[in-house]
């Protein structure tokens, strides 16, 4: 059977247009709109919307709390960029290269907190810094540095890098996984020829593994960074809803406080924007600082 | 070959970091089901051994007084009903952009996937206003449609690129023979993709039993919580009414699903999650 033109293109719309039709009301029409609502000064609920300009780009610079919250989200963009980046090689390369039995134990182990809910994650580490209950407290007077226990997530200094551990922990296993790809990828001949040329271990993994798997490094740092521009807000909301006194607050979870609870839609789209347009630098200055030459030997 | 003494060492160096993590992340997932068996006053004795009897009383109070039962109930009619229309919609538009040339098919295809990337958080407070607009605030009905759509870039990206591993040839021998596309499409492409189906409906479900930001924002009843907003409520409350074993109990009913889901789809999940990254 020969298809016509006509019926080709009625299959095509019947593939395509009932889907793109939905993607443009839930996904389209929401970012747009959210872009036209940052003009506006709205609470919601009355039907007195009021086109206001750029007075709420002007209230956004002018707002005490903006910038640590932009400065909050970097932190812990660079945090777990680092800290994830750094334990996720160590595992990838131990699991890899060095031949361990129950390595497969391991990387079942270490992924499963990917998969966990963030509230589940969030409440468990509640209770780990619990002051009276938690084991980082218990654990600190264990080994004789009760001078060390605090409140962690009601101290306002500290409040911030708790929240670091938890995202950490649960995020290690998709990287390390990535980077075992990368890793297991590599020829064994590079590693027969550096030993035959004397380079030791460390060697061999600076100047053989590193450079190889960069392109996987280079993606989990991307992942790492959108991931967490784009959603830090949920385990703050879950574990500080932004506290004590807004020294957990991210850009995201601010936006939630203005808009949903205290129904500055309009200021809460401003926001947003903001969250957009950052995120959108980030990544481009990102991609032009991690480009290298891709190795090949 | 005969290891030295200090290969053996730099080797037992490197397990201890191992068995340290591994017992960091395994520990606490212990100890949430140990609580959820114990009573509120053996928490604040024994916050970290084992329960002294296992009793489950905990779990028929959330069960019961928490109307966990609702929110478990909801929690399955979204993922389901989420996963399946994902689905639907994913389905015919990644074959079309797999298989199908025309104009805009390069175009349309990035448009998808640059939505991966793109923060809904902006998105999120029109969706609001045209939820309600629509009657599906506060709906069941209305928040799987939104978790649908969040997965939709993703699920087509994913089920592109295993299309692409199909040969053309049975398409094309089902064509000579007087198949029509919907035909194709139903008959032959859909059977030939079902692993990455599988695979990515398996992922898609557990992120949506697990989600919990966009609930909080569409969702305002108590009737119509999901699992993620009633452990929340129960967490929050815990704080003045030390319902503790209560909230263990709620976030094992939480985790148990996921569980039994990675146990038996280990290798579906991971393959799935990386890939999606690297590609992503």
């Amino acid at each position: 059977m020969v298809q016509t033109k006509k019926q080709k293109y009625l299959f095509l719309a019947f593939c395509l247009v009932p889907t793109f039709i939905m993607f443009s009301i839930f996904t389209l029409y929401p970012l747009f709109s959210g872009l036209y609502f940052s003009f506006f000064e709205w609470s919601g609920t009355s039907q007195t919307r009021e086109f206001v300009g750029f007075d709420n780009y002007i209230r956004l610079f002018n707002d005490e709390i903006i910038p640590d919250t932009v400065w909050h989200d970097y932190f812990l963009v660079a945090t777990k960029v680092i800290g994830i980046m750094v334990m996720a090689l160590f595992i990838a390369v131990a699991l890899t290269q060095l031949k361990i039995k129950e390595a497969p134990f391991y990387r079942i182990v270490f992924f499963f907190p990917n998969i966990m809910s963030v509230v589940v994650i969030g409440i468990l580490w509640m209770f780990i810094y619990n002051p009276n209950l938690g084991l980082v407290n218990s654990g600190l007077e264990m080994i004789g540095l009760e001078e060390w226990t605090r409140p962690w997530l009601g101290s306002e200094t500290w409040a911030l890098p708790s929240l670091v551990l938890p995202s950490i922990w649960a995020g290690i296993g998709l990287f390390m996984l990535l980077l075992m790809g990368g890793i297991s990828n590599i020829s064994k001949s590079y590693y027969e020829a550096a030993k035959i040329d004397g380079a030791n271990e460390w060697q061999q993994f600076w100047k053989v593994t590193l450079p190889l798997i960069w392109p996987q490094i280079k993606i989990s740092i991307l992942y790492i960074v959108i991931t967490t521009l784009n959603g830090s807000f949920i385990i703050v909301q879950v574990m500080t809803g932004g506290g004590p006194n807004n020294s957990t607050h991210v850009m995201g979870s601010y936006l939630y406080q203005q808009a949903f609870t205290q129904y500055n839609f309009g200021y809460g789209a401003t926001i947003g924007v903001m969250i957009l347009v950052l995120s959108l630098i980030t990544v481009v200055l990102l991609q032009l600082l991690l480009r290298r030459d891709r190795v090949e030997y | 070959m005969k290891r030295t003494f200090g290969e053996r060492l730099v080797r037992s160096g490197i397990r201890l970091p191992l068995i340290l993590w591994s017992l960091a992340v395994l520990y606490p997932i212990f100890w949430m089901f140990l609580g959820s068996f114990k009573s509120n006053a053996e928490i604040y004795a024994n916050p970290w051994g084992i329960p002294e009897q296992f009793n489950f009383s905990n779990f028929v109070t959330a069960w019961t007084e928490y109307n966990l039962d609702t929110s478990i109930f909801n929690s399955f009619v979204v993922t389901a009903l989420g996963a399946v229309l994902c689905l639907v919609l994913a389905v015919p538009t990644a074959y079309a952009l797999e298989r199908i040339r025309f104009k805009g098919s390069q175009m349309l295809f990035t448009l998808y996937i640059s939505a991966m990337m793109i923060p809904m958080v902006l998105g999120w407070i029109p969706l609001f206003f045209l939820l309600a607009q629509f009657n599906m605030l506060d709906s069941i009905i209305g928040l799987s449609v939104v978790y649908a759509m969040s997965q939709l870039p993703f699920t087509i990206f994913v089920l592109t690129s295993f299309m692409g591993t199909i040969p053309k040839s049975l398409e094309e021998s089902a064509s000579v023979d007087g198949m029509s596309p919907y035909g194709i499409l139903w008959k032959i492409v859909t059977p030939l993709t079902m692993s990455g189906i599988i695979t990515v409906t398996i992922m898609n479900a557990i992120q949506f039993w697990n989600e919990y930001f966009m609930a909080l924002i569409f969702l305002q009843s108590s009737e119509n919580y999901t699992l993620a907003l009633a452990i929340d409520f129960i967490s929050n409350e815990a704080q003045y009414t030390n319902a503790w074993g209560v909230l263990f109990a709620s976030l094992v009913f939480a985790i148990l699903p996921v569980i039994i889901l990675y146990s038996i789809f280990q290798r579906r999940i991971t393959k799935g999650m990386t890939e999606g990254a690297i590609k992503g």
